[in-house]
């Protein structure tokens, strides 16, 4: 079954078809949730709110449009606004997933410890990102959508995005060497 | 090529997005400059541990109370129902014309050019009217002062007269 069709079901109101358009989407917007909020709690929570907000919208949705494109706006925007209008009490994040860190790497025990090290500084790092920068680095990098996803899904000229993402990893790559500084 | 064109470039220089002069142009500064390398290294190790994030699986339950999105929508509409129902009967129509006709009246007097004026006019009236109203006041009180008095007086009248004392001289 195609997605419009899965969306012209769950506008008749079939529960079939929402469970359908949920276990294609859920991982994706709880991924970009966790990343975006560094917490499983906040994750779960802003997931749940931007499904909801998506059963709402869906009457509005134009089928002519990329359908992923146009949620992953959806989830962009409520993540976005929900940082800025709480974003003193998200200062903290989760301590970087164990099962990640946990991770086989590839070239030998020691490259893993540095490996495992960087992960943690570069998760942490993304909190001192501003909640625009956070995005665009998301989407690029931790996603892995090409620029012109990003540009399409931020509603931002290719230009603008490239020089995000570049500005983005410039401040998270200070953010390493600032790190290593304090430990070594 | 300087610092902070290199900076510029970095993404796309990591990314091979260079054109081959300005790859040449970049490498060269590279060579000459630890402090642009360094950054070069971080950044490429920063791309690379972002990449190596896995994703995060949502948990079942997430995932049921997902799935319950429409039905806990329904329920909340059924709930919201007879209220609705209540406030777009047909009865209740005149009522809303009439309220949209006060609003258009009170849009005039707020929106319009002059509705400064039209608003100190509205004041004045209202003001001489509450003045009125004081005075009306004020001269039903000293009315009702000398009411008090003309019947004080008319009772003494009636009591020199003898005439509320008809029991004392029967006895």
């Amino acid at each position: 079954m195609d997605l419009d069709t899965v969306i012209r079901e769950c506008l008749a109101g079939s529960q079939g078809a929402w469970e359908t358009l949920v276990n294609t989407f859920a991982k994706r917007i709880f991924n970009m949730a966790y990343q975006f909020s560094g917490s499983r709690q906040e994750a779960e929570d802003r997931t749940q709110e931007v499904f909801l907000k998506l059963h709402g919208a869906l009457p509005k949705y134009d089928f002519g449009k990329n359908f992923t494109a146009w949620l992953l706006t959806l989830a962009k925007n409520h993540l976005i606004d929900d940082y800025r209008r709480t974003k003193w009490e998200k200062t903290q994040r989760d301590d970087f997933d164990d099962r990640v860190l946990a991770q086989p790497a590839h070239d030998g025990p020691e490259t893993s410890l540095v490996e495992k090290e960087t992960k943690a500084f570069v998760w942490e790092g993304l909190n001192r990102l501003s909640a625009d920068m956070r995005m665009v680095i998301l989407l690029r990098d931790l996603q892995g959508k090409s620029y012109e996803e990003v540009a399409e899904i931020l509603s931002l000229p290719l230009g603008t995005v490239k020089s995000r993402v570049n500005r983005a990893r410039i401040q998270l790559a200070q953010v390493l060497r600032e790190c290593r500084g304090v430990t070594s | 090529m300087t610092c902070e064109r290199i900076e510029e470039l970095l993404s796309a220089y990591l990314e091979g997005e260079l054109g081959a002069a300005e790859r040449a142009e970049a490498d060269a500064h590279l060579a000459a400059c630890p402090e642009c390398a360094a950054l070069v290294g971080l950044m490429k190790e920063t791309t690379e541990a972002m990449a190596g994030f896995p994703e995060v699986e949502p948990s079942p339950v997430l995932l049921s109370s997902l799935y319950a999105i429409p039905a806990a929508k329904s329920e909340k509409r059924k709930l919201f129902r007879p209220a609705f129902d209540w406030l777009t009967r047909p009865a209740l129509q005149p009522v809303y014309a009439a309220f949209t006709v006060l609003l258009i009246a009170l849009s005039f007097v707020l929106f319009h050019p002059e509705g400064r004026g039209i608003r100190k006019q509205i004041n004045v009236k209202f003001h001489r009217g509450v003045g009125t109203v004081e005075k009306l006041y004020a001269e039903a009180g000293s009315i009702k002062g000398e009411i008090g008095t003309l019947t004080g007086s008319v009772v003494k009248s009636f009591n020199s007269l003898g005439l509320l004392r008809g029991d004392e001289k029967k006895q």
